[in-house]
This record gives C-alpha cells, sequence and structure tokens, in this order.
C-alpha cells in the first residue's frame, strides 16, 4: 500500500455489479484505499461486459478499468456461513458499497437496518439507479434509461447532428456517463460521511447524481425556458467540420469573436459594424456559421486549433480514441500509463481524472482473479483502530 | 451536522466547472467564500447571447449556498486581503488559466505559505502543466479534446458537442478529490495542490473505451446502441417527441418484454433465439418494438415494463424532471426562495444521508458582496472605517 496516497488506511468492501457503484469503489481505489470486490460465486457480471481488450480478447476493459487496483473475494451471501464471513471482513471496514435492488436486501443481509445494528461504524453506500427510498425506488435502469431520465439525453444531439438529423430520436452519451456519475456522486458522499465521523447509511440515485450535473437546466426552467436539443445549440460556432476532422468552437467573449473574425481573416461579412454587437450576431447566428462552415471546410485541423488558441479562441480538435492515447500533451502529462494485460500484451490506462501535485496517481494493481484474497474473508478487512475520525469529536 | 461543517473555503473560481465544486462542498457543509470584484464579476453573471437567451445562463444554480465579497486581485492590498482570508481557510479553490493565480501573487506556493497545510483545488481545462496547459476552453472542448465528444453520436453522424454536464462532472470530481484532501491532511497533516484538467476528466469517462483501443480494439461511436443488449434504443410513441428507451439485458427481460407486448411468437423465432442473434438481428427487432410502440401511451408503458421488470424509461424534459413525485420526495428537487422572495426549482445535492442532517441548500443566490460584513469584520478583523477605506481605494470593489 502507498501510504502517500489520499485515502491511504481507508478500507472499502464493494458488493457491486454495477458500473455506478463499481466507479465509486475505483475512485477510491485510484485515491489509494483498500477496496476489497465481494463477487457471488458466478462471479461479478462486469468481468463479461464489452468492450474487450483487444479484437480477440475475452479480457472486458469496462471491468479491468473498473477494477485496477481492487482485491476480490467469492463470497455467496445466500449462504448463512458465509454470511458470517461477509460480516468478519466488513467489520474491518470503513466503507461497504452496495449496489443490490431494495427488494433483494434483506434476504441476503444487506438491507440498511442490519447493517447499522451489526456495524454500526460503517458508512454504508447504496447506489442503485433510482436510489433507495421513494416511489420508484424498485426501478431498473440501464446507461440508456438513466441518461433519459435524467434530463440529458432528451437534450442530446445538438449543434451540427441536430441540424443534420433532426428527426431521429434524442441520444445517449458515449460509454457510462450516467452511471458513472453515480459513481462520483457516491464516492464524495460517501468519503463526507467518513470526514463526520459517524457510521450511517447514504443513499445515492444514479438519476439524482445526473439531474445534478445537469443542474442548468432546471434552473431555465424556473426561468421560463423549457429546453430542447435542436433550439439549444450555440447559434453560432459548436461543431465545424474541416479538411480532414471536426473542430469544437465557443466564443463567449467578445476578444474571443474579435480573435475569430482574425483568425477568418477579417473577410467582409464580418466586419459588418451590426455583428460588434453580441446579441445581433445572436440573432445572426445561422448566417455566421454558414460562413464559418464554408471557411472551416478549407482548414487543416491541427493548423486551424494551433492558430485559434494562438488568437485566444476557443476551439479544440474532436480527438479519436487514437489521438487522445497519442497527444502529446496527455505524454507530456503521463496521462496514460502502459500496463501489462495478464497473459497478453499490454494496455493503456488511466489512473484518474484528477492529480495531486504534479503527478498523476499511480497505476494500481490489475484486478484479482475471482477470489484471488479469499483468506481475507478469514481474517477481516483490519480497519485500523481510531483512523479517520473527525478532528473534533 | 452537516458532513464538512467547520470547512471554509475561499473560492475564486469562475464560470461552471470550478464554481459547481465548491457549490457541492457548500451544501455539504462546508462554509464558501466567493471572491469576485464588481470589475471582473464571473463572467456568469451575465448573460452569453450565444446560447440564445436573454438571462444569466446558470449563474443562480452554482451560487446557491455561498457568501459573497468583493476584491480587485489586481491590487496589491486586495491580494494581502485574499492571502489573509485563505490563512483562515481549509480550502482554495480556482479555476482560472493555468499560471494566473501565480501571475495575481496568489500561486499554491504563496498561499502555501500563508496556510502551511491548505487544500488548493486548481480546475483547468487542460491542467496545470504540459503544453496545452494555456489553452481556454469550455464544457464543449473539454469533450472533444477528451474523446468523449468524438465517441457520442449516431454512427453516421458527427461527433457531438458536451454541454454543462461536462462542467459539472469535473466540479463533481474535483468536489470528491478536496475530501480525498482533506482526508488526507486529517491523517498526515499535510495540505496538497489538486490539479483537475477538464479534458482529463472527459476522457476518464471513457476510459474503457481508451483502454480497449490501446490493446487493439477498434471502438468508434454508436448513438444509442449497446455492444451486448438488444433491444437497446429510443423509441417514438403515439405522443410526438416522446420517446421511450428501453434496454433488455438478459433472458428474463426479454421474455418479460415479450409478455407485456402481447408477442410470444417471437421467443420461438430464430433470428431472435440467443442474445447474440437479437443483437446481430438489432434492426429488425427495432423495427418490432418501433411498431409496437408507435401507438402506445411512453409514460405508461413504461411503466408496465418496469412492473414486468424491464428496463424502461421515458426519454424526460425538465418539465418531467421538475414536477416528478419521485425526484421531490427525494429531495432532489427543491423549491428554492430568492432574496426577492421567487421561488425556483434547484437541484439539491444528490445524495441522501442518514445521519449527517441539513445537506443542501440554504440560500439563493447571493448579490455580489452581499457577505462582506460578515467576511470582512468578523472573520478578519478588520473594523468598520478600514472596511471603509478599503471601499474607498477601490480595493473593495
Amino acid at each position: 500500500m502507498d501510504t502517500q496516497l489520499p485515502l491511504a488506511g481507508i478500507k472499502v468492501v464493494e458488493h457491486a455489479s454495477s458500473v455506478a457503484a463499481a466507479y465509486a469503489g475505483r475512485l477510491l481505489s485510484a485515491m489509494g484505499a483498500d477496496v476489497i470486490m465481494v463477487e457471488p460465486p458466478e462471479h461479478n457480471p462486469l468481468r463479461r461486459e464489452p468492450p474487450f481488450l483487444g479484437s480477440d480478447s475475452t479480457v472486458s476493459a469496462v471491468f479491468a478499468y473498473l477494477a485496477v487496483g481492487k482485491r476480490s473475494v467469492i463470497c455467496d451471501l445466500r449462504d448463512e456461513d458465509d454470511r458470517v464471513n461477509f460480516d468478519r471482513l466488513v467489520s474491518g471496514a470503513h466503507i461497504l458499497i452496495d449496489d443490490t435492488p431494495v427488494d433483494r436486501r434483506r434476504a441476503i443481509g444487506l438491507d440498511p437496518e442490519r447493517i447499522e445494528s451489526v456495524h454500526p461504524h460503517l458508512v454504508h453506500l447504496s447506489v442503485l439507479p433510482f436510489g433507495a427510498v421513494g416511489p420508484k425506488a424498485g426501478w431498473q435502469g440501464c446507461e440508456l434509461n438513466l441518461i433519459h431520465a435524467s434530463g440529458e439525453g432528451f437534450l442530446l444531439p445538438n449543434g451540427l447532428s441536430a441540424s443534420l438529423f433532426p428527426d431521429r430520436s434524442p441520444l445517449k452519451i458515449a460509454g457510462h456517463f450516467a452511471e458513472m456519475q453515480g459513481g462520483i456522486a457516491g464516492a464524495l458522499s460517501a468519503l463526507s460521511a467518513l470526514w463526520a465521523g459517524e457510521g450511517q447509511f447514504v443513499d445515492v440515485s444514479v438519476q439524482d447524481a445526473n439531474v445534478a450535473v445537469g443542474a442548468f437546466t432546471v434552473q431555465r426552467y424556473g426561468d421560463g425556458s423549457l429546453e430542447h436539443r435542436v433550439s439549444r445549440s450555440f447559434r453560432y460556432g459548436g461543431v465545424i467540420e474541416c479538411q480532414d476532422g471536426y473542430v469544437e468552437l465557443l466564443t463567449l467573449e467578445e476578444r474571443q469573436w474579435l480573435g475569430l473574425v482574425k483568425l477568418m481573416g477579417s473577410p467582409e461579412w464580418a466586419m459588418d459594424e451590426a455583428l460588434g454587437d453580441a446579441t445581433a450576431r445572436s440573432a445572426r447566428g445561422s448566417e455566421i456559421n454558414r460562413h464559418i462552415h464554408e471557411w472551416a471546410r478549407h482548414e487543416r485541423v491541427d493548423d486551424l486549433v494551433a492558430r485559434a488558441q494562438e488568437l485566444g479562441v476557443p476551439m479544440a480538435r474532436y480527438n479519436t480514441p487514437e489521438q487522445v492515447l497519442a497527444g502529446k500533451h496527455e505524454a507530456a502529462r503521463e496521462l496514460f500509463a502502459r500496463v501489462p494485460i495478464p497473459g497478453d500484451g499490454t494496455c493503456q490506462i488511466q489512473t484518474a481524472p484528477f492529480r495531486f501535485g504534479e503527478r498523476p496517481l499511480p497505476v494500481r494493481d490489475w484486478p484479482s482473479e475471482p477470489g484471488a484474497d479469499q483468506e481475507l474473508l478469514k481474517r477481516g478487512a483490519s480497519r485500523p483502530a481510531g483512523q479517520h475520525q473527525r478532528e473534533d469529536a | 451536522m452537516k458532513p464538512l461543517q467547520g470547512i471554509r473555503i475561499a473560492d475564486f473560481t469562475v464560470h461552471a466547472a470550478g464554481p459547481f465544486c465548491t457549490h457541492m462542498l457548500s451544501q455539504l457543509g462546508a462554509e464558501c467564500i466567493k471572491i469576485e470584484s464588481a470589475q471582473r464579476p464571473d463572467i456568469f453573471r451575465k448573460p452569453h447571447p450565444v446560447y440564445g437567451r436573454t438571462g444569466p445562463a446558470s449563474f443562480d444554480q452554482v451560487a446557491s449556498n455561498k457568501l459573497s465579497i468583493r476584491l480587485d486581485l489586481k491590487k496589491a492590498k486586495g491580494v494581502e486581503l485574499a492571502k489573509r482570508l485563505v490563512a483562515i481557510s481549509d480550502v482554495a479553490a480556482e479555476s482560472f488559466r493555468a499560471g494566473v493565480m501565480k501571475r495575481l501573487g496568489l500561486g499554491y506556493d504563496v498561499l502555501r505559505s500563508v496556510k502551511p497545510d491548505l487544500v488548493m483545488v486548481s480546475v483547468s481545462s487542460s491542467g496545470q502543466t504540459g503544453p496545452d496547459s494555456h489553452f481556454a476552453g469550455y464544457a464543449p472542448l473539454f469533450g472533444a479534446w477528451g474523446g468523449l465528444g468524438y465517441l457520442t453520436g449516431y454512427r453516421d453522424g458527427p461527433p457531438v458537442e458536451m454541454r454543462h454536464v461536462m462542467d459539472h462532472t469535473v466540479g463533481l470530481n474535483a468536489a470528491l478529490a478536496t475530501v480525498a484532501a482533506l482526508h488526507q491532511r486529517r491523517r498526515t497533516g499535510q495540505g496538497t495542490h489538486i490539479d483537475i484538467a477538464a479534458r482529463e476528466v472527459a476522457s476518464s469517462l471513457v476510459g474503457e473505451a481508451l483502454m480497449a483501443v490501446s490493446a487493439g480494439a477498434r471502438v468508434e461511436r454508436m448513438g444509442n446502441e449497446d455492444y451486448r443488449r438488444a433491444p437497446h434504443g429510443l423509441y417514438a410513441s403515439r405522443k410526438a417527441d416522446r420517446w421511450l428507451s428501453i434496454a433488455v439485458e438478459s433472458e428474463p427481460q426479454w421474455q418479460a418484454l415479450l409478455r407485456v407486448m402481447g408477442k410470444p411468437d417471437l421467443a420461438s423465432d430464430p433470428r431472435f433465439s440467443t442474445p447474440e442473434r437479437r443483437h446481430a438481428m438489432r434492426e429488425a427487432l427495432d423495427r418490432i418494438i418501433s411498431q409496437w410502440c408507435a401507438t402506445l401511451d411512453a409514460d405508461e408503458t413504461a411503466r408496465i415494463l418496469q412492473d414486468a421488470g424491464v428496463p424502461a424509461h421515458v426519454s424526460w424534459n425538465t418539465e418531467d424532471i421538475v414536477h416528478d413525485p419521485h425526484l421531490r420526495q427525494r429531495g432532489a428537487i427543491v423549491p428554492v426562495k430568492e432574496a426577492d422572495g421567487r421561488e425556483r426549482a434547484a437541484v439539491r445535492f444528490p445524495a441522501r444521508f442518514s445521519r449527517s442532517e441539513g445537506v443542501g441548500i440554504e440560500r439563493g443566490t447571493p448579490r455580489l458582496g452581499e457577505h462582506e460584513s460578515y467576511v470582512f469584520g468578523e472573520l478578519l478583523g478588520l473594523s468598520t472605517k478600514q472596511y471603509e477605506e478599503l471601499v474607498s481605494d477601490g480595493i473593495i470593489y
């Protein structure tokens, strides 16, 4: 264990089969917590979730990304003896993460009432699609349902895609965006509860987390504006097609607009005095965008972005995954670490979305094989006594 | 008691990502003092017509709960007062371009000298180091740099720009890192400087795809499709623009869907007899589901499908969210009263705590400088005369 990491000494038991709950554990693990996955005899289903690490591989990239640094025990919570083992494990932990559906919790001893009575010290983090309380607490939700249950899905796509395909269905964000918001909110909430120094049940809903990060639409609704994916497009700028790819352009400030005009070579249409006013530009956004699209079509992405940033114009290349991995900036910041895939080649992994100091957080061990750390069930997670209690407690 | 009660934040953040971080921490109980000036207010206090609106885009939500003071950080005395405020704070948060705090005389090294165990959190587009660290950027650019924007979109369409959810997930991550750093400080007595690059948050959200690509797999944008689940999509209902999301991930769910659809014969259709075949034939399957959904009420069908154990939900607009009894009961959506008495819906911190009480929003948007008597008087010990002199000198401005 790296004692220099922010969460060194914090013990977490994770009973999770969803991306959301597993991502909460993953973030804690990245920051140094000792996270022990409790898997059923049939193993964590995330181990079988695509995409895989290579075209012929059966190693799940989803699982590897979510479980790096975690240890594994197999424990059948339907079995009474194993529940005793589980309690021994949890008695040494600071945080328990669970995503068992509410109606199945009691049968396997994971209802908050029992956990609180047996482990009063514990921060018991529940991460469920719609939370543990409320009329929809029993509802199921995959990534697709959750991004659309929280408002952001309805608002996508916007910009160029919405104008090209105005009649198509709304869209999800790539990957597991919504579930990961539940995980981030879960990790933040669990650490906050731990900071408070008393055991408690923390109820996180993936839907709530996504409504929170989508908060602005709620404010705008209060201001009388019901947003729609077509109408919320930027009046000009947005996704712009170039000769060899796409860039994103967004100018909020006057100086940025002036920089854009210069970047375009001060064309005659942009010198129209009326366009000196931001509101007038907004009203004539479609016309401005036609000019921008026409101009950008002849530009090469890398050259354009470099010149734009030089002039203070916010512009970025739409990076393919390969470009992200090969990025000079990313390399300079050592964002991706190369790690061996057990038995088959190597891959690159981002250890965390943040860093403490200049260096990225270190890569932790490849996820354990199912049950590789079974001895932990016998001796528990060994929570250091008195650690992480509130300063003024 | 709120979990972070007793923690104080000197908040220099502007725009959306940084302020959302401190907004989350303030809802958890931290006392958050927002530092602006009349000359350079948070640019999100004012409208940006490029969004097509005449009012401020987003300020009220993320400014809720915060205390507001004015300080001209271009003046030496303003910087000195900022340092005095940091000296009595636990956290300093900022979201300028990399290097700006240093140029202001408020870099981490300086602030650490006045508060040795300070947790400083810096939110920026590209991080504090690296060749692009000076780049300007907003949410859509973060998504573009990090690969999230490229991978989002219809298979045959262009990339899609990320909007404020991108900013806010940066803020949520920043809040998490801040609380982790506080734990570290409690254990070691040491502060730290947290560096959050928004583009790295974007790439972390497609971390599994980047891993797969680095190992030789091909990953492309795929609309609403899934690698293995089918049916998995958005289906139009009888009401215009009322879409139903359905995601079937197991055999029992497939059987349940067929029962609800009244199409048990599809269970024996060889095209759909296994999950792999259903996925391979997903376009044909989508046509069947689309035909079925086209005459239905989406909300009622979602309820019926959920009762049968099938993951389904209507693609909700904000009106649905604001009025939803479930979100209201959970306290995810709460009413907030502004200083002018106006009430609006706001979004509360996304967790319920069984013991820590009071998590959430206590106050609405602060007026610029509203809390100067408390901050400069009670916290920093300035007399009324000193305060007035600083105001007349344009230091507090």
